[in-house]
């Protein structure tokens, strides 16, 4: 980034023609090559799972007990099949569905949860901030998947309700993290001069915090979206998760786990690289981000 | 000091009772609250409301919950019906095992990700960082039983050298007696708790290491080792003392994981059967206790974080 | 220790002794993200045992990448890519890095600017200070310790035996910088270098630790490079002095020599743009001599002389010819250096320091604005004051630190304080860090409410307001800040943020609001495309004119400049100060000057009011108060300030202040001041008053009289 050459006349900058931020930001995230790996990894994962179906149709309702246990290639089973004889391609895709779904879902809840929660104590202050941290820091010191497990024990998973079990307790990081940034937020020379010219709290919040605190917010968001898949697989491995006929990684990993010792490694390896690549994808996303976002601050 | 650490001890008196608040609330969440959960789908309405009125359950919330935190302080924890044994028992007999392989995880995970760290930190941007960094992020984006499968199928089937499964002693001795039982969990449980400390060590130090007394430490013409190692690897270590104590829900979620794959009969294994049975005496007891033992657990890391590092020590000690 | 003699000597130094430290055409290169950025260009420079060399310039020149280069702690992605770095004779490039390690440690000491940052926070001080001896020495611990003590107590540090014992953040700035001092000292090197040592210090400390590195050396008997932004620092202490520019050494001199002829263009403008040289030539109110736009990007190639695009004596050989050092005693590398003057440069001849031919040239965009009145006070007095401020009190609640947060007690931030700015005028508050003067200005626009007094704003007092009200108010009063591009929201473009308080005090509508802004931009002198940029893309000197454009947006007719120039080069201070007094002129505006510095306060202020300690010492005119000070601590300050006047600069002997400012939560009774004073008598214990007519004083024992003849004020302060 170069400065602005101003001399006594009228300046003739010598740079480019300036540039949004957003356009700013773009350029550094693509200039990061593993954020851009993420990326293609999710929009390929994504793609996949969503449209695949479409092209490559299989019935994934009935299962079809002269079709177990198929090894990958036979009888135009390209992953073979499972123990009920479910086509593994064709589950990867409808497993990956509902992963896709609930992480984004129960990630995205918990972001918006937690900022606004965060966002409240960190603005209000004084006893309310006090409530708020403590209640976060009691919660969070109940280890989460022991919480999701006992939600999980009452009520019966479904889709839905995973997003919801999830989202209502993964939203404690993103509130602290909020938290803290509307704290510093708050105290900014910029905030100050504004007050200085007689601006209220509420335009404080919505032109300069808001719009400053989006980027952690966001870059935040990815991270819980990767947590999120996670927890699903950890519930389904701990017999709590959606049960059959849905599917999702965590589940068939899970079911794969059996499968081991019986050299079905089809139903083994593959959910289990396809959590780890969309794992990883949003990760690669999020620190993409962070360096899109920081980057607007950069001076020279 | 001693100020800081009665306001310390205040806030995990707090946080603890806001705990057991939770707990209790989400007991009276239950279809059919607390007698359903303890008596079973079995019961009849005659038997839950006789159970209700027996346990005070007819009574006001907050009267309740007073009854309840006496039992709390008195050890009652509640009865397993399907254990037939006191949650407490239950939990006094796998706690100190649940320690055994968190404690020694940690200490594994320590050991092995502060050099680690301190390699990355060190040699920055160069191979062995970017390969620490791209295993790190593999090791955390996998699911820890897909990690720990793995491990048993090298290390028990490909080249059988280990124990597929923990110890399964009544006693921590018993279990300790079985070394190679232990092996695999605790590496298990170690690999995604070194991925994330080798990632703060190797921050804290990066920090560091762009400090300006660093600058000064170089000029006064020391090694590159003396810099580290007496400048900066204090100065890097000091916050990991409190991810230790932060990193505690996170393990205990780890464990509860890795003791249902290893069949390792700790508190995990046993909320995990207690989960899949609706236990819900046990479930509540195991949660309360865990969420104590992080806030203790906290407690004792910010504790010694005060105590070693100067500048809080004096903090406290000045005002 | 080195027997091995270099291979040649040239240029050896008047003193005709073999240099300590002799550089030969260095080239430092700092690999970024983006590109290069050749730091250092064909550097050569010498230092002599027992010598100072003052390296000089603004951020940006090189200075402290060849302090860096020399010592091999150049950032990551720096390195010297060429020349020699010749030390007692031996290149330092070609020896093993253990070796060189070794000079460094034994043979050369550093002192960085940042004392608060440059100890290590968990390490004790006499394990820090004796790690040297340990290391290259192998030195006993319990001897370690003693070596300690010992250079500790000849940095004259106060009981060295217990500081030993102690870390780093129990002490104070310049104890801290003593610190290091007495690090870079223990081993008894040859060389001390000091980069900005004073940078982060208040003036009274700058000047203690200036004079300890003199006696310093005198003791030692080593060679120094003190390395500053600060002509007037250099003035006093150094034998030698190098100008840098862009990379470059663009001028060396002896001190005297060099400060009393100029020979570069760059340095002379330098010298001029300096506060003091304006009061110095005209006695008055002169614009400075501003050297317009910024220095080149380093990044990429450069032809011709590197000062070329901003200098007023350009020619067409400067843009291609790359001119190289004269030789000689004192060098240069300009094409139309100022001509040597006629007069025999003995004795301080401080008019000579400007060349007669010149001014004509030098400005020649710069209309000059008609002189501002002298401060005729009766005429002044009849007019209502834009602001009066009386008995301000602000009190800041103590917590506990860290997760204590029970109260502590009180700081007293302001006590007391009153005084008042008329239309038109430029009050200037001057003080130490930590005496409130901030305090003021925020109390001032509102950003913070008092705890007791009143804020009179045109006849209205604030503090009766409700919240709406006062903010309306306000308008009248803005502020500036002294890190624009902090104050400024990093996601808002220029057009944004200037239309800000537009938006808040909804004036206009968006066209007028765009007329407005347009305006604005054109008074502070910034073309239009700024609008549609973001602050990061903007120099420090352009972000303090955009910061002036949004404080000017409400019209008010009060303007607070909190250090509004202090993170400033000298040539860009300069250009705000005079837009800055360009503006008062055509708009009427009256500033609160808010600095640490007296020289920019002198050279602004119509009427100064000294603060210490949250007190209000000494206020009155800003000639008298510079020149006649009555206060002793005014006085400590006025001694204390660095300055490149011959004279001004040998007599150093004036007021000295000892000690440590004293804590604000427990202030001492009677007048404040006097725990450090020199005249200090019994009677100080008891709380002198603000007295006297235009030039009042708060001490018991006042240095010297209120002039004579002066009227009384209309109406008494206080």
């Amino acid at each position: 980034m170069s400065t602005l050459s101003e001399a006594v006349g009228p300046a003739e900058p010598k740079d480019a023609p300036p540039r949004g931020l957003w356009r700013q930001g773009l350029i550094v995230f693509c200039e990061n090559r593993l954020a851009l790996v993420g990326l293609c990894l999710f929009v390929l994962l994504a793609g996949v799972c969503f449209l695949g179906p479409l092209v490559y149709q299989t019935d994934q309702v009935h299962t079809d007990l002269t079709a177990v246990h198929l090894a990958p290639g036979e009888q135009g089973h390209p992953l073979g099949t499972d123990g009920v004889g479910y086509d593994q391609l064709g589950r990867l895709m409808l497993g990956g569905q509902t992963s896709i779904i609930v992480g984004l879902a129960a990630g995205i809840l918990a972001t918006i949860v937690g900022t606004l929660l965060g966002a409240i104590a960190g603005f209000v202050g004084g006893w309310v901030d006090a409530a708020v941290m403590r209640v976060v820091d009691a919660m969070m010191s109940i280890p989460s998947l022991f919480l999701f497990m006992l939600l999980a024990a009452i009520v019966t998973p479904s889709v839905p309700m995973l997003i919801l079990i999830i989202g209502a307790f993964a939203w404690l990081g993103p509130a602290r993290l909020v938290r803290g940034e509307a704290l510093t937020l708050r105290s900014r020379e910029y905030v100050q001069a504004m007050r200085g010219m007689g601006g209220t709290g509420g335009r404080a919040v919505r032109r300069h915090i808001i719009p400053n605190a989006i980027g952690t917010v966001i870059v935040n968001a990815t991270f819980q979206v990767a947590d999120a898949i996670l927890y699903v697989a950890y519930l389904s491995f701990l017999g709590l998760g959606v049960p059959p006929p849905a599917a999702n990684w965590g589940g068939m990993l899970s079911d794969g786990l059996a499968d081991t010792y019986s050299g079905h490694w089809w139903l083994l390896y593959p959910p289990g690289i396809a959590i780890i690549l969309i794992v990883l994808a949003f990760n690669f996303i999020g620190d993409g981000l962070r360096d899109a976002f920081e980057v607007r601050l950069r001076r020279r | 000091m001693a100020r800081y650490l009665i306001t310390r001890l205040g806030q995990a008196l707090i946080v603890v009772v806001l705990v057991t608040v939770i707990a209790f609330l989400i007991l009276h969440l239950l279809p059919g609250g607390a007698a359903r959960a303890t008596l079973g789908k079995e019961a009849t309405l005659e038997q839950l409301a006789a159970f209700n009125h027996e346990m005070g359950y007819d009574r006001p919330l907050i009267q309740q919950y007073g009854m309840y935190v006496q039992r709390l302080l008195q050890g009652d924890l509640g009865y397993s019906y399907q254990l037939n044994q006191s949650v407490l028992e239950a939990i006094e007999q796998r706690l100190p095992k649940t320690m055994v392989l968190s404690l020694l995880s940690t200490l594994l995970a320590v050991v092995l990700a502060i050099p680690l760290g301190v390699l990355q930190a060190v040699r920055r941007n160069r191979w062995p960082d970017y390969a620490i960094t791209a295993l790190s992020l593999l090791a955390y984006a996998t699911p820890i039983f897909f990690l720990g499968l793995m491990m048993i199928i090298v290390f028990s089937q490909v080249w059988p050298i280990l124990p597929p499964e923990a110890p399964q002693g009544f006693t921590v001795a018993e279990v300790l007696a079985d070394p190679a039982g232990l092996v695999l969990p605790t590496a298990t449980l170690a690999i995604v708790t070194i991925a994330v400390y080798a990632r703060y060590v190797r921050s804290s130090m990066i920090d560091n290491l762009n400090e300006n007394y660093v600058r000064t430490a170089r000029s006064k013409g020391l090694s590159e080792r003396r810099v580290v190692l007496r400048h900066t690897l204090r100065n890097g270590l000091f916050p990991v003392i409190t991810l230790l104590g932060m990193y505690l829900p996170a393990l205990f979620s780890g464990a509860l994981v890795v003791e249902s794959l290893f069949n390792f009969p700790g508190m995990g294994q046993l909320f995990w059967q207690a989960a899949l049975k609706r236990d819900f005496p046990i479930l509540l007891g195991v949660t309360v206790i865990i969420s104590i033992a992080t806030v203790v657990g906290a407690l004792i890391a910010d504790l010694l974080y005060a105590t070693v590092d100067p500048r809080v020590r004096l903090r406290g000690s000045a005002t | 220790m080195s027997e091995s003699i270099g291979p040649t000597i040239r240029h050896a130094s008047s003193a005709g002794s073999r240099p300590l430290l002799e550089l030969r055409d260095l080239d430092t290169d700092i690999a970024l993200r983006r590109g290069t950025v050749h730091a250092l260009d064909g550097v050569s420079l010498e230092v002599a045992p027992g010598q100072t060399l003052g390296i000089v310039g603004e951020s940006g020149s090189g200075k402290t990448m060849t302090a860096l280069s020399i010592m091999g702690l150049l950032p990551s992605g720096g390195r010297v890519a060429g020349g020699q770095i010749l030390f007692e004779g031996r290149d330092l490039r070609s020896l093993p890095p253990d070796e060189v390690r070794r000079i460094r440690g034994v043979r050369m000491g550093m002192v960085f600017q940042d004392p608060l940052t440059s100890l290590n926070p968990t390490m004790r001080i006499g394990a820090q200070v004796a790690e040297p001896l340990r290391v290259h020495e192998r030195v006993g611990r319990a001897e370690a310790r003693e070596r300690a003590v010992e250079i500790l107590r000849r940095v004259g540090m106060p009981r060295p035996e217990r500081i030993v014992d102690s870390y780093p953040h129990e002490l104070s700035g310049g104890m801290r910088q003593r610190v290091a001092i007495a690090m870079a000292l223990v081993c008894s090197p040859s060389l001390l270098i000091a980069d900005e040592p004073t940078t982060a210090l208040d003036v009274t400390t700058q000047r203690q630790i200036l004079e300890l590195i003199d006696d310093l050396r005198e003791e030692f008997g080593m060679a120094v490079i003190l390395v500053t932004h600060d002509l007037g620092v250099i003035a006093g202490r150094a034998d030698r002095v190098a100008v840098m520019y862009a990379g470059r050494v663009v001028e060396t001199a002896a001190t005297e020599q060099l400060f009393q002829a100029p020979r570069h263009r760059y340095t002379e403008a330098l010298m001029r743009a300096l506060p003091e040289s304006a009061i110095r030539d005209s006695g008055g109110h002169d614009r400075l001599v501003s050297i317009p736009g910024l220095p080149p990007d380093l990044s990429g190639p450069l032809t011709g002389c590197r000062f070329a695009a901003r200098c007023s004596f350009v020619s067409d050989d400067c843009r291609t010819t790359d001119p190289s050092l004269t030789p000689g005693a004192h060098q240069h590398a300009c094409l139309h250096p100022v001509p040597t003057p006629a007069v025999a440069v003995t004795g301080p001849v401080p008019a000579q320091v400007e060349p007669a031919a010149v001014p004509a040239q030098v400005q020649p965009a710069a209309v000059q604005p008609a002189a501002k009145p002298a401060t005729t006070a009766p005429a002044e007095v009849a007019e209502l004051p834009v602001l009066s401020v009386r008995n301000l009190v602000k009190n800041y609640p103590v917590h506990g630190r860290g997760l204590l947060r029970r109260t502590a007690g009180q700081v007293s931030a302001v006590a007391d304080v009153s005084f008042e700015v008329r239309p038109g005028e430029t009050f200037g508050l001057v003080g130490e860090s930590g005496c409130g003067k901030s305090t003021v200005g925020r109390l001032s626009v509102g950003l913070e409410r008092p705890s007791a007094g009143q804020i009179v704003l045109d006849g209205t007092d604030l503090t009766d307001l409700t919240g709406r009200e006062r903010r309306r108010m306000h308008r009248q009063v803005q502020l500036m800040f002294q890190d624009s591009y902090a104050a400024m929201n990093p996601r808002m473009r220029v057009d944004a943020i200037l239309a800000e308080p537009l938006e808040i005090q909804k004036v206009g509508d968006n066209s007028e609001r765009q007329a407005r802004i347009a305006t604005l931009l054109d008074q502070v002198g910034l073309s239009r495309r700024a609008l549609e940029r973001y602050p990061h893309e903007f120099s420090g000197g352009q972000l303090q004119r955009i910061g002036l454009a949004r404080s000017l947006a409400l019209h008010p007719r009060l303007i607070v400049g909190d250090e509004p120039v202090s993170a400033l080069d000298v040539s860009i201070q300069a250009q705000v100060l005079n837009l800055m007094r360009d503006l008062q002129h055509e708009l009427g505006l009256a500033y609160i000057f808010i600095s640490h510095d007296l020289s920019v306060v002198d050279y602004m202020a119509d009427r100064i009011g000294v603060m210490y300690l949250g007190k209000l010492v000494e206020i009155g005119p800003a000639r008298e108060v510079v020149r006649a000070a009555r206060h002793p601590y005014t006085q400590a300050l006025v001694d204390a300030v660095p300055s490149i006047t011959p004279d001004r600069a040998a007599t150093r002997d004036g007021t000295t202040i000892r000690g440590e400012l004293p804590s604000a939560l427990d202030p001492p009774t009677g007048c404040r001041f006097r725990t450090r004073c020199p005249r200090a008598a019994d009677i100080c214990t008891t709380e002198p008053p603000l007295v006297g007519g235009l030039h009042q004083v708060a001490c018991h024992l006042p240095l010297r009289p209120e002039p004579t003849g002066t009227p009384t004020p209309v109406q008494a302060l206080g």
